[in-house]
């Protein structure tokens, strides 16, 4: 019973501070800050920095496709 | 060249919507009936007892008032189209027949239109009380159902309230001889066209666009005599000695009514051969194919679509020949390069110079001047430069060439 | 004294702060972190509104938008995704700051329903994105799977619900709903890419902004290639139709156009969108071999019929009475999604919540928004970037935006009784799309502002002013005059749809000061939210 007791005590207990950390990162907007400061930087630097193709270049067939017309 | 007899008369023409034709055709008791878009079929505006009109605003640079009306944001076009209504240039008209095909010609079309609505005050600005407004609704294809679909809109909205407003005989016979008489135009105009195609032409683009222009915004029974004049004067043009241009060029764009656009051109040392824009000759002076014991109103639904290289149209497959269409045309016309202008706030050509400025150049290998233009641009200076600078560019490329 | 603080203190604490500029009231811009509106705290809105904001809003739906990535195609698709494709990292991962913007100040039922709005809009939306990365060649080595092969891309103008024929067979989804239209509420930044990429290439900068970034995420290869084939529409406006010819250059798939007319009253037209609409489908089963159903179409649109009947009760509600909880950015955005994406189970789910505190409302008289000044009715189309400006306008003001001019398109039920009738009303809806129900057709739809004015019981007019929509534009003038001949109040936005840079934030609330103040001589509710600077805001 004892066991059990401090089980569910300690249960509780990691699940308060758990609450309670994830309270403070909510109420003091810690993931937007986190997002906004970090990750958002992080990740455009990464898109600026991409290859990409040069869609100029997309080849452009001008009868590739047929006229798409069931009713003639 | 020689100056064409009637060249000055044709300028002065142009000079008013409510020209001396438009005038003399009035006296003689038909209908004027305006339009402003090549979706309406001006063959069926040309109907016995009335006469089409094309919509200008000839000189107008500063559509104030209709930009309290519609802002300026929107196209020059239908701006000048609207202030110029608002001056009371249009009062002449019998009928607006309209297509909710472009979005700001749209609106100038609607605020002409005398809703009698509790929403909105009708602002009476065609001082003309037979005048009305009649919106057809315009395919975006270029398919059986679509020939349909707008053979229906223009029996219902076009040829009917025609019929019932002004008695105008709508019979297939009266089509018929509007379409023959369309046709004669279409290859008079032709004919004078194809002298562009000459290695040193005996026309200039400047002069065929005066002319073609004439079609459009006067009684085709009036001008028809001036131009069978000017047809038979062209057989025996002589060009000039030497070339008095250095490269020839395709024009292609938005709407374009302003002659001394193309002047501002071709002082710049191109020659336009072709004119592939609105208000151009490429569409509007195809012959009208109308066989025996075919339906006209059908076989001319069915000709406006065909024709057209408006993109507006949004098939895939019609998307992709229009690029395909100006190059022929630029072979057809032994044309050393192409000038895309579309008009300042036109989102149809805005989008279409991008894609055919990259298309043209890469796939078909021909020069591309690529402006953004107003609806007057004579003194623009820019511009001049521009086609300056095109027109070096296609000439060394020939140099280079060895042509 | 100090008892009273106490006791203020203690009262604020259980209650939060009241809605007032008196001394004491909540201040809420005395919240924001300058320049970048990121919050110095969150705002404390009584204790029970907190908690069930941090547990039932924040937290659920944190942890719900993991569930729907684990159980639409998992983590790795999103992680391939989200390292691929811009407006995924730029945008989606602060989503729950889409949140706080849209529901900031909100309290009690109107502050849960519309966070129910947010959450639907958040799930179809993973759900929408992770079936693009799933069935993405681009991100399985060039190979097109099975998810590819049952995928149909098709430009968000479409109407989703011409699809229905092949329920569970084949999957729509939208090219520019994710990449571009919902980015600009979440992060406004990221859209200005695509337009300046489009820009590049020589577009001039007047066409509208929408179709700009449309094709602008074309020209930054920015879509992934999840699809066969593409079903392209117009919808208001001429560049709405040209987006198609860059697309179509771009995606270089096979594509079946289907445009609108836009003289919808006419009902010549409506047979001809009929054969339209039978065209595509036979395109669709031409493309994917798989025949159209009847029987899962009248299954859609009956389920969809029950959400347009729920949106007329909604409505009611609105019109006639104080206890509509929902505020003006959650009613617009949802609606405009839920109908122009097509029946989806969360939207049944969620309508379901909010029906329950519908209900609560009108039966204990709640009065969600108690502030409210004057009852305003949005029309024309709304700055994307700035999409909650009604919430800002609410609590800054007492502007109360009951209904907006998007939400009421798609207004009516789709018979289920015979194939004519089905087609006839598919037509008809589709018709009337966003835009194109009042923008086109005749100016007479424009002005049916009035009717809607009267049936919603609305005071005030807040008149977007998109300055590059022509044929909004095009009207400007005639609303001028008409507005001053019915001595209506009635205040312009302009903007440029999602494009910050033309109008910002900030000159949009000065404008809305300065009317309130210079024209209606009224003091704000919170001061704090008169002048502030959220130049970096997402």
């Amino acid at each position: 019973m004892n066991k059990i007791c401090k089980f569910f005590l300690k249960l509780f207990g990691i699940l308060f501070v758990v609450n309670a950390a994830l309270f403070a990162v909510f109420f003091f907007d810690l993931d937007g800050k986190l997002l906004f400061n970090v990750v958002e930087p992080f990740l455009k630097k990464h898109y600026d920095n991409m290859d990409r193709k040069d869609t100029l270049k997309a080849p452009y067939e001008i009868d590739k496709f047929p006229k798409y017309d069931f009713n003639s | 060249m020689k100056d064409l007899k009637h060249l000055i008369y044709f300028e002065n023409l142009l000079q008013e919507a409510n020209n001396e034709l438009v005038q003399q055709a009035k006296k003689d008791g038909l209908r004027a009936i305006g339009y402003t878009c090549y979706f309406m079929p001006e063959v069926l505006l040309d109907l016995p007892g009335c006469f089409s009109v094309r919509l200008r605003a000839p000189r107008c640079t500063s559509p104030d008032i209709a930009t309290y009306y519609m802002s300026a944001r929107v196209c020059h076009y239908a701006r000048s189209l609207m202030e110029r209504a608002l001056e009371g240039g249009f009062n002449f008209l019998d009928a607006q027949m309209a297509t909710e095909t472009c979005t700001a010609t749209c609106r100038f079309q609607e605020h002409l239109q005398q809703k009698h609505l509790d929403s909105v005050d009708d602002m009476r600005i065609i001082d003309n009380d037979d005048f009305f407004c009649e919106f057809s609704d315009v395919p975006f294809k270029n398919n059986e159902i679509s020939y349909e679909h707008y053979a229906t809109q223009l029996r219902a909205h076009v040829l009917q309230p025609l019929h019932d407003h002004f008695g105008i005989d709508i019979s297939d016979e009266a089509i018929r001889k509007a379409v023959e008489q369309q046709n004669e135009v279409s290859r008079l105009i032709n004919e004078i066209g194809d002298y562009r195609k000459l290695d040193n032409p005996t026309i200039t683009g400047y002069e065929f666009h005066v002319i073609q222009l004439c079609s459009l915004v006067c009684p085709k029974y009036l001008i028809l005599p001036y131009l069978r004049e000017t047809a038979e004067e062209m057989k025996t043009r002589e060009p000039d000695m030497k070339k008095e241009f250095r490269c020839k060029v395709v024009l292609a764009g938005s709407e374009n009514d302003d002659p001394d656009f193309t002047k501002l051109v071709e002082s710049c040392g191109a020659r336009v051969v072709v004119d592939r824009y609105c208000y151009g000759a490429v569409e509007s002076r195809q012959i009208i194919d109308l066989p025996d014991g075919v339906d006209p109103v059908y076989a001319i639904a069915k000709h406006y679509l065909h024709s057209s290289n408006c993109p507006r149209f949004m098939p895939q497959d019609e998307m992709r020949a229009r690029k395909k269409r100006i190059a022929e045309l630029a072979k057809e016309y032994h044309a050393d390069g192409v000038i895309i202008a579309s008009n300042k706030f036109c989102e149809y050509w805005s989008y279409e110079r991008v894609i055919d400025t990259v298309i043209l150049k890469r796939d078909f290998g021909l020069p591309v001047c690529s402006i953004e233009k107003e609806y007057i641009n004579t003194a623009s200076g820019q511009l001049r430069t521009r086609f300056q600078a095109f027109v070096e560019s296609v000439e060394i490329k020939k140099i280079q060439e060895g042509k | 004294m100090a008892k009273k603080s106490v006791s203020k203190a203690l009262r604020d604490f259980w209650y939060g702060k009241p809605h007032t500029a008196e001394e004491g009231g909540r201040r809420l811009g005395e919240l924001h972190e300058d320049k970048t509106h990121l919050y110095k705290h969150r705002e404390w809105r009584g204790v029970a509104d907190t908690m069930y904001y941090f547990y039932n809003i924040w937290l659920y739906n944190y942890i719900f938008m993991v569930k729907d990535i684990m159980v639409m195609h998992g983590p790795i698709t999103f992680a391939k995704g989200l390292w691929r494709y811009r407006w995924v990292g730029q945008t989606y991962l602060p989503v729950l700051h889409w949140f706080d913007r849209g529901l900031e100040g909100m309290r009690g039922e109107a502050m849960k329903a519309s966070a129910w709005h947010y959450r639907a809009m958040v799930s179809t939306t993973i759900r929408q994105f992770q079936r693009m990365f799933a069935a993405d060649t681009r991100l399985h080595g060039g190979k097109q799977n099975e998810l590819y092969k049952h995928t149909i891309a098709h430009n968000e103008t479409v109407w989703g619900g011409v699809f229905y024929p092949w329920d569970g067979e084949i999957t729509n989804v939208p090219l520019e709903m994710i990449p571009y239209f919902v980015t600009c509420h979440v992060n406004s930044h990221t859209v200005l890419n695509y337009i300046d990429a489009v820009q590049s290439i020589g577009l001039p900068g007047d066409p509208c902004p929408m179709c700009q970034a449309e094709s602008g995420i074309f020209v930054l290869d920015d879509v992934p290639d999840y699809a066969p084939a593409v079903i392209t529409c117009n919808e208001a406006c001429d560049a709405s139709v040209s987006t198609s010819t860059l697309q179509d250059w771009f995606f270089d798939k096979p594509l079946f156009s289907l445009p609108m007319p836009m003289l919808f009253d006419d009902p010549l037209v409506k047979k001809y969108v009929m054969r339209e609409i039978e065209e595509l489908w036979k395109f669709v089963e031409q493309q994917y071999g798989i025949p159209f159903s009847w029987e899962k179409l009248t299954k859609k649109l009956e389920l969809q019929n029950e959400l347009q009947r729920f949106e007329w009760e909604k409505w009611e509600v609105a019109a006639k009475s104080d206890y509509y909880p929902i505020n003006g950015v959650a009613q617009a955005l949802y609606r405009i999604y839920q109908t122009q994406y097509g029946d989806w189970e969360i939207w049944h789910v969620t309508d379901k919540k909010v029906r329950k505190i519908l209900e609560k409302c009108v039966s204990k008289k709640i009065n969600s928004f108690p502030q409210t000044r004057h009852r305003v009715i949005a029309w024309s189309c709304a700055p994307l970037y700035y999409s909650n400006w009604c919430t800002w306008a609410y609590n800054c003001w007492g502007l109360n935006v009951i209904i907006n001019m998007d939400s009421l398109m798609f207004d009516m039920e789709i018979r289920t009784d015979s194939y004519e009738h089905t087609l006839e009303d598919m037509a008809q809806y589709h018709m009337w799309a966003p835009m194109r129900r009042m923008a086109v057709g005749g100016m007479h739809h424009m002005f049916e502002l009035w009717d809607y004015m009267k049936r919603f019981n609305c005071d005030m007019v807040a008149m977007y002013d998109q300055l590059q929509c022509k044929g909004v534009q095009g009207l400007h003038g005639l609303f001028e005059d008409e507005f001053r001949k019915r001595d209506i109040k009635a205040f312009w936005i302009p903007h440029a749809l999602p494009d910050s840079r033309t109008v910002s934030r900030a000159e949009i609330r000065r404008l809305i000061n300065d009317y309130m103040s210079t024209v209606m001589h009224e003091e704000p509710l919170d001061p704090s939210l008169l002048d502030f600077d959220d130049s970096m805001t997402w």
